[in-house]
């Protein structure tokens, strides 16, 4: 149908495909519709893709916004929202706005801004995938345009300092995964029972929360409360992406420790009864032994009359 | 134990005629709009200095009794506060569906306008400058407009919007009118029967947008495409606003003409 398609963007780590939001959204949306995508990770060497990160190229086209991206996927005829109603097309539009609005900034925020988070996790993460001598620079020119977009969004006044906007932006994105939760209810998809756009969306922006082990991790403690959320995420991951940790699918794996535990607990209390059964044995007052070994030497005198009497 | 809402209320705004610009005057007209729906009397007061006086810098803000709130957010929170609500009759799903489009509004239509009149060469220059500045002298009138285009386009830049051309930024308008347009089909309001600060919001914007001339009229017609949306616009301005009296009207209408080139 289409010309190969390759798509270049970060690459993943934590069972993620990748650790981007937008390469994760694109990458989803692919999955979603079908399209036939070769994922380039970017690596050390020196073919740094021309634009924002994630990039499509197809023969000679050139697109990088998630946005034009899943247009021009649209355009190829891959388009996961065919079963949607008009109305719903609209709610997609809405709550990607919502997602923009609210939630990147505190996700941006814990990637590049947050100190602990930054130099322990993110910036070696990215300067090991980025040749050298840019990997001295880039994590630092991102991490500057995060701070730099959050404060000129969001920092105005009444917010005066930086914790100010810190706690605002938590709190917004807080609220914000709430709601997510809330629409999401206990549907397997936003819209029924295929994702579309809007789940590639959500997961995009949750799933790097959700894995990416972090030292400061407010966001991620809330959302794994949301436990719809985070079945959402690992539904997708298993589904789609089949990125397991140790052979298992996780779902398996969690079955499989599951019913270990379950049977280390029957094994357990068997072995508790048991135990209380031999100490009400040891206690309670034993009948004489018998002395069956006699009734053999003796042919018959005083032993006989025990053994007459004990036997039935 | 909520304080009854004092007569006294006001809304500050800058002037009406000369200065306020599309953005400024669409959420002040969605303020006026949600106040309005909510039954509490404002006043409409123009100030030239309203920017100035807001505490987070934005208008319009309203003063009621010793409390000064800016924006329509910090506002329909205050107004809960003191137990008028507009959106309690709506389930958990349907708040965060009004929230989301709400946060559309404001990420396509604000954005879009503030592009428009900060980073649309043509526009700035023949509009913006001269009213925003206007009640000043000169150097002053050309000072502070260049100070706050050069904090617009900083903005725009770090989301993004500074690389679109006017054609990209009419085709998100236009997307974000037909989710609205689409999300209305035929109710009267967003949320059916009752009125919600998402219709606040939607008549201030879509109001203003029809209603001001600007260098081009390719951003009405955007909208105007839409007649759901135009005949929602007209319903609330009949309901909310012609019943005022009589000058709040004329002026409604006398801005659409008012709001012509300026030199």
């Amino acid at each position: 149908m289409a010309a190969p398609m390759e798509l270049s963007c970060w690459g993943g780590d934590w069972d993620l495909p990748s650790l981007h939001p937008e390469s994760l959204t694109v990458m989803a949306y692919a999955k979603f519709s079908g399209a036939p995508l070769t994922v380039n990770t970017i690596d050390n060497s020196w073919r740094a893709p021309k634009g924002d990160i994630p990039v499509l190229i197809s023969e000679d086209i050139v697109i990088s916004q998630p946005a034009k991206i899943l247009n021009f996927l649209r355009k190829q005829k891959y388009n996961a929202d065919y079963k949607l109603s008009a109305k719903q097309g609209a709610d997609t539009l809405a709550y990607i706005a919502l997602l923009e609005e609210k939630l990147r900034p505190a996700l941006m925020h814990t990637f590049w801004v947050e100190a602990e988070n930054y130099c322990s996790v993110t910036k070696p993460w990215f300067a090991s995938r980025i040749a050298f001598p840019l990997s001295l620079y880039l994590p630092g020119k991102m991490s500057r345009e995060a701070l730099n977009r959050i404060l000129l969004t969001r920092g105005g006044p009444p917010l005066y300092t930086l914790t100010e906007v810190e706690a605002q932006i938590y709190r917004d994105a807080k609220e914000c995964l709430n709601l997510l939760s809330k629409r999401l209810g206990t549907s397997q998809f936003y819209f029924g029972d295929t994702p579309t756009t809007l789940d590639a969306f959500v997961f995009g922006f949750l799933a790097p929360i959700y894995k990416v082990c972090f030292p400061r991790v407010q966001l991620q403690d809330h959302l794994k409360q949301l436990p719809n959320l985070c079945r959402f995420c690992d539904d997708i991951l298993t589904c789609y992406f089949r990125l397991t940790v140790s052979g298992h699918s996780p779902a398996g794996q969690d079955t499989v420790d599951a019913n270990l535990q379950k049977l280390t607990q029957l094994v357990n209390k068997e072995s508790n009864l048991i135990e209380k059964m031999d100490n009400n044995l040891r206690k309670s007052p034993q009948p004489p032994p018998r002395k069956l070994t006699m009734l053999k030497l003796s042919a018959g005198g005083e032993e006989s009359s025990p053994v007459n009497r004990l036997s039935p | 134990a909520a304080e009854p809402w004092p007569e006294n209320a006001a809304l500050y705004q800058q002037l009406k005629e000369e200065q306020i610009l599309l953005s400024d005057n669409a959420s002040s007209l969605a303020v006026q709009a949600f106040l309005q729906m909510c039954n509490l009397p404002v006043r409409v007061v123009c100030r030239a200095n309203a920017e100035y006086m807001s505490p987070s810098g934005k208008v319009p803000f309203i003063h009621v009794g010793n409390q000064v709130v800016s924006e329509l957010g910090p506002i329909v929170q205050f107004v809960k506060a003191k137990g008028h609500s507009l959106s309690d009759g709506l389930d958990e799903v349907q708040k965060a569906e009004m929230k989301a489009y709400m946060e559309l509004v404001n990420n396509m239509l604000l954005t879009a306008e503030l592009y428009l009149q900060w980073c649309h060469d043509v526009t700035v220059e023949e509009i913006t400058h001269p009213r925003y500045g206007s009640p000043y002298p000169w150097p002053l009138n050309r000072i502070l407009s260049y100070q706050k285009q050069w904090e617009v386009r900083r903005k725009m830049k770090a989301i993004g919007w500074a690389g679109k051309t006017l054609d990209q930024v009419l085709e998100d308008v236009d997307q974000c009118c037909q989710a609205l347009s689409q999300r209305l089909g035929t109710q009267p309001y967003f949320f059916n029967k009752q009125p919600t600060e998402l219709d606040a919001l939607v008549f201030g914007h879509l109001f203003t947008i029809l209603t001001t001339q600007l260098i081009t009229d390719e951003l009405s017609e955007k909208v105007k495409n839409y007649s759901n949306l135009t005949a929602f616009c007209r319903r609330i301005e009949q309901q909310y606003f012609e019943g005022r009296d009589k000058e709040s009207s004329t002026t409604v209408a006398a801005r659409s003409a008012k709001r012509s080139l300026l030199r």
